[in-house]
């Protein structure tokens, strides 16, 4: 096991790779569902402010 | 003339919006599905190089997130062209929700190919043709975004980042061809099928971990065109339907 984490002496890059590359894949998707409860939030609070069948 | 049909779907924003909630769930099972075995044939299955040893497994983060870096570019520069020339509101959107997708992927093509430089060149960074156009992607991703952000007439926005999509798109050719135009440290382009330049127990892992990259850009650019169409259609009578 600890000969797959040694990586032949480059664990020190392959697992930082990886690290960074999936950690960024992780973020684009928090980001993404985070902008869009963002705007359900901002859509609502819309709705709430100006409930359908009202003017203005 | 039913193609047509089809596509005229994706001028409409309440459309739209329910393609991409119904579609997106199944891009994200199989991305990930497709992420956890190639990474397994990646990590595990796949042989050390001959020359490289275990430090050639970076190929398989580093691959997948710089074609997708393009890949994004081209398909916001395409959706911005589409924007400008038909005025879609729904291609402005999909160019926008984007933009910060194919930045990331740009930060990771970055900074996974620096940890890939170091062991192979001894520096993590050289001023080299394919490293430094890849570099002008993100100054382009971020100039889209900056400018955006900056003008606060929607449409004018619209028009001014398709524009400035569409002339950086140049770059996108730039990047691939580098490595033939100009001496480079960074390695020619590797044949994945036909008379392929790996071995298959190498190729396999790599080819489906591409093809899990473009399923979860499906998926994540399904989810952030959503909330665009939202804040663009925020006084819609459809958007009040679906929040309520």
């Amino acid at each position: 096991m600890s000969e797959f984490f040694a990586m032949s002496g480059y664990g020190q890059y392959v697992w930082p790779a990886f690290g960074i590359g999936f950690g960024i894949v992780v973020l684009i998707y928090i980001t993404a569902v985070g902008s869009l409860a963002a705007a359900k939030q901002e859509a609502r609070r819309r709705l709430e402010m100006n409930p359908p069948g009202e003017t203005g | 003339m039913a193609t047509w049909t089809w596509f005229h779907r994706f001028g409409s924003p309440p459309w739209v919006y329910g393609f991409a909630a119904r579609w997106a769930p199944w891009f994200g099972g199989a991305a990930v599905l497709a992420m956890l075995v190639a990474l397994y044939g990646g990590l595990v299955l796949a042989p050390p190089d001959y020359q490289q040893k275990d430090a050639f497994r970076i190929v398989y983060i580093h691959a997948p997130v710089a074609t997708l870096s393009m890949a994004v570019y081209s398909t916001m520069a395409v959706a911005a062209a589409v924007g400008l020339i038909w005025r879609m509101k729904v291609a402005h959107a999909a160019a926008s929700a984007c933009a910060p997708i194919g930045a990331w992927f740009t930060v990771a093509t970055l900074a996974t190919g620096m940890l890939w430089g170091k062991p192979m060149w001894g520096a993590y960074w050289v001023w080299d043709p394919r490293l430094t156009s890849e570099l002008v992607l993100l100054f382009l991703y971020l100039g889209y975004m900056g400018l955006r952000a900056g003008i606060d007439d929607p449409q004018k926005a619209d028009k001014a980042s398709a524009v400035l999509a569409v002339v950086g798109f140049v770059n996108v050719p730039i990047i691939r061809y580098s490595v033939n135009w100009w001496n480079s440290l960074h390695q020619p382009p590797t044949r994945l099928v036909g008379e392929a330049d790996m071995d298959w127990s190498m190729v396999w892992p790599l080819l489906l971990m591409l093809l899990a990259f473009f399923l979860y850009f499906g998926w994540v650019l399904l989810i952030r065109l959503r909330a665009e169409l939202l804040r663009r259609e925020r006084n819609a009578s459809w958007v009040r339907e679906v929040v309520a």
